[in-house]
């Protein structure tokens, strides 16, 4: 049903992020996978969150933030898988970090950036022949309603 | 509909008129004609007829009432930068462009494409941070904003979350002398980099399948909603600059957002347009009774797509809120986003806030920091113009009003084009007076932008001087500069084609023509009512047609009406 999922961790508050099949655009595009990312604990001078003790899992408002919708059973099967994954998250806050400097990211080597100049991608029609509902020049999704 | 199309942090004011994107979609790509005169113009009409056209009994109680309190402002500013490519990827981005012909595999966010920045948005921001004073983040970095939404289809929206690359800095601004004038300094919370997102077009505006016949339409509509999405600006690049609450009234609001238009055009990062949404402001107006320290509720607008727009809207909300503190019923006032309705001349609810949007921000993963060097910033703070602020302070010191300097500095094409005449030796009133006078509204009718007329700088200065030496007569000068504006040419070659009247004694003739005829006037002339020489000149004038050339016609006509006696 779900073609990845991503846990993230912000100043130790959980979300889970199921990336769940993006009906509403493409639905037969799987998504990227995202790495996991954990943020240093809010003692860092940083705005981070002011949140330092992890939150109780609520499975239904993840579910809800990810737009997808779980039968109870699913509720009660994805609950101690998640609540195992905040639990090693736990593990991790608990790690003495004071004398540590606090890093924007990972290290990566240069700049990578780009100069501005224009391409055009070639292989436009094959991407736009894979929206599900298409109809010149447009891609057509169902109606959505704003919800947050 | 507009429930759906205004939210989260970003404007689309495109979509409340679907049909003028179709209709502009074989436009032009650099769409900087539209003269700004034209919006300032607005600005200065616009309040009068407001003020007129709402009851004016209301109006004088609202103005009772507004003197108890006090509105703070604040503004959210979305900059479209004139890039070449997107933020993320190497897709062009043209205004008006088909829909989804310039997309790739990064902005329409298929799986395992990465994003690859775009060194001249860093250049753009680094400008924009400088000129607004600012403080630059040496390390800033990249994060996730999500939202479901289909004009995004990654779900998230790339953007600058808690180190923007710049922070606290100001703007300088003058309001203008109808408004009662005054130098104003606003701040600037920060101004960070993010991606736009697509545009949605919603069914039901009558725009999809012309070719159906319209009842079927409406029930094929009926039963299968949709909208129709175009990803061309997903992922151009944007900057968004948040000001300090600082603003009172609606006039210093859109003075605000002119002024950010003037320094981004300045700057050349962006057309500033607003009606295409290279510009859109969203502006959070609460009030509270003067006195009282804590911020009363604050209520966003959105939909304004002009300065006058801007200025009317907020100060109808200013009015609607303290109307309603007023009659005790402030708990009516509530966190909200409203729309303003140019055809109505108000706002209205478009959607009640249930709390904060939880965006879950995290760091981009696919993005390395953004690192700026000192040498970068200091070549870069070397390349910036002079800027709309500057330009005003010195073009007070060259003699200039406070209007002109404000008409002036307030289109830097003008500003180019008033300078070079300067430099070439005009007169500094005079070219100002020729460029505010005839040629603005020859602009303005045409619809035109100072660079686009075949008038040079060069022949305006060279116009100046030939009436200035007595050479032509402003008249002729006129019917000069307008075939200068239209057809280009030489002051003197047109003047040559004039074949103005130089023969003395064919001016010595006019004159004594004249004064046979005004016996009565001669008389009183000579009497002591010197001033009659005006009169005298400009009948001689008259009857030349203007072309008798005007320092031999004075000349003469006082030799004439002093000697004979």
């Amino acid at each position: 049903m779900y073609s990845s999922a991503v846990i993230w961790v912000k100043g130790g508050a959980p979300y889970l992020l199921l990336q769940h099949q993006q009906k509403q655009l493409f639905s037969t595009l799987s998504r990227k996978k995202t790495p996991l990312w954990f943020s240093p604990p809010s003692t860092t001078p940083r705005n981070f969150s002011a949140r330092s003790s992890l939150q109780p899992l609520d499975v239904s408002r993840l579910a809800e933030t990810a737009r997808i919708s779980l039968t109870p059973t699913e509720v009660e099967e994805f609950a101690p898988k998640i609540r195992q994954v905040i639990d090693w998250f736990g593990q991790l806050q608990a790690v003495d970090l004071q004398s540590i400097e606090p890093a924007l990211r990972a290290d990566t080597e240069g700049d990578n950036l780009r100069h501005d100049l224009p391409e055009t991608f070639e292989n436009r029609e094959a991407m736009l022949a894979a929206v599900p509902s298409y109809e010149e020049p447009y891609i057509k999704v169902p109606k959505v309603l704003n919800k947050d | 509909m507009a429930s759906i199309c205004f939210r989260g942090i970003r404007t689309h004011p495109s979509f409340l008129y679907p049909s003028a994107l179709f209709t502009r979609r074989n436009g032009v790509f650099f769409c900087t004609m539209q003269s700004p005169q034209t919006e300032t113009k607005t600005t200065i009409e616009n309040p009068k007829t407001h003020i007129k056209a709402s009851p004016s009994t209301q109006t004088k109680a609202n103005e009772k009432i507004l003197h108890d309190y006090e509105a703070i402002i604040g503004i959210e500013t979305h900059v479209q930068l004139s890039t070449l490519t997107k933020a993320f990827c190497s897709c062009p981005y043209i205004y008006g462009a088909q829909p989804n012909s310039t997309v790739c595999p990064i902005c329409m966010g298929l799986p395992g494409a990465l994003p690859v920045f775009n060194s001249k948005v860093i250049e753009y921001a680094v400008k924009l941070g400088l000129a607004l004073n600012c403080k630059l983040s040496m390390n800033s970095k990249f994060d996730r904003k999500q939202y479901f939404y289909p004009d995004l289809p990654k779900g998230y929206q790339i953007s600058q979350f808690d180190i923007p690359i710049a922070t606290g800095g100001f703007i300088d601004l003058d309001l203008p002398l109808e408004f009662g004038g005054g130098h104003r300094k606003f701040g600037i919370t920060r101004v960070h980099m993010e991606e736009d997102a697509g545009k949605l077009l919603h069914s039901g505006t009558g725009t999809y399948s012309q070719e159906i016949p319209f009842a079927f339409t409406c029930l094929l509509k009926s039963f299968r909603p949709y909208v129709q999405v175009d990803l061309n600006r997903a992922g151009v690049p944007l900057l968004e600059i948040v000001s300090e609450p600082d603003m009172r009234t609606g006039i210093e609001a859109a003075e605000y957002a002119a002024e950010i238009q003037r320094l981004v055009r300045y700057l050349g990062l962006s057309n500033g347009n607003m009606q295409e949404g290279s510009l859109r402001c969203d502006v959070n107006v609460s009030i509270r009774p003067i006195g009282q320290l804590e911020f009363g509720t604050k209520v966003e607008i959105k939909n304004m797509n002009s300065f006058s727009a801007m200025h009317r809207a907020i100060d109808f909300e200013i009015s609607r809120q303290a109307l309603l503190h007023s009659q005790g019923q402030g708990d009516q006032i509530v966190q909200e986003t409203r729309l303003w309705e140019e055809g109505a001349q108000k706002t209205a609810t478009m959607r009640k806030k249930e709390g904060l949007a939880d965006y879950r921000y995290f760091p981009e993963p696919d993005l390395p920091e953004v690192v700026l060097t000192e040498d970068y910033v200091d070549s870069i703070r070397a390349s910036l113009p002079e800027l709309p602020e500057m330009k005003r302070r010195r073009y007070e010191k060259m003699g200039l009003s406070m209007q002109d300097v404000l008409f002036l500095a307030n289109d830097i094409n003008v500003c180019n084009f008033f300078e070079e005449a300067v430099d070439k030796g005009a007169d500094v009133k005079m070219a100002a007076n020729w460029i505010m006078g005839d040629i603005a509204a020859y602009l303005k009718n045409e619809k035109l932008s100072i660079s686009e007329i075949k008038l040079t700088p060069q022949e305006l200065t060279e116009l100046i001087s030939s009436i200035k030496g007595g050479i032509i007569s402003g008249k002729i000068g006129k019917e000069i500069l307008f075939e200068l504006i239209a057809k280009g040419g030489t002051v003197k070659a047109l003047i040559e084609e004039k074949d103005l009247i130089t023969d003395p004694t064919e001016i010595e003739r006019m004159i004594e023509k004249v004064l046979s005829e005004n016996p009565k006037q001669v008389e009183q002339y000579r009497g002591g009512k010197t001033k009659l020489q005006g009169f005298f000149a400009g009948q001689v004038m008259k009857a030349s047609k203007g072309k008798a050339n005007p320092v031999l016609l004075n000349t003469i006509l006082l030799e004439k009406l002093n000697t004979k006696s």
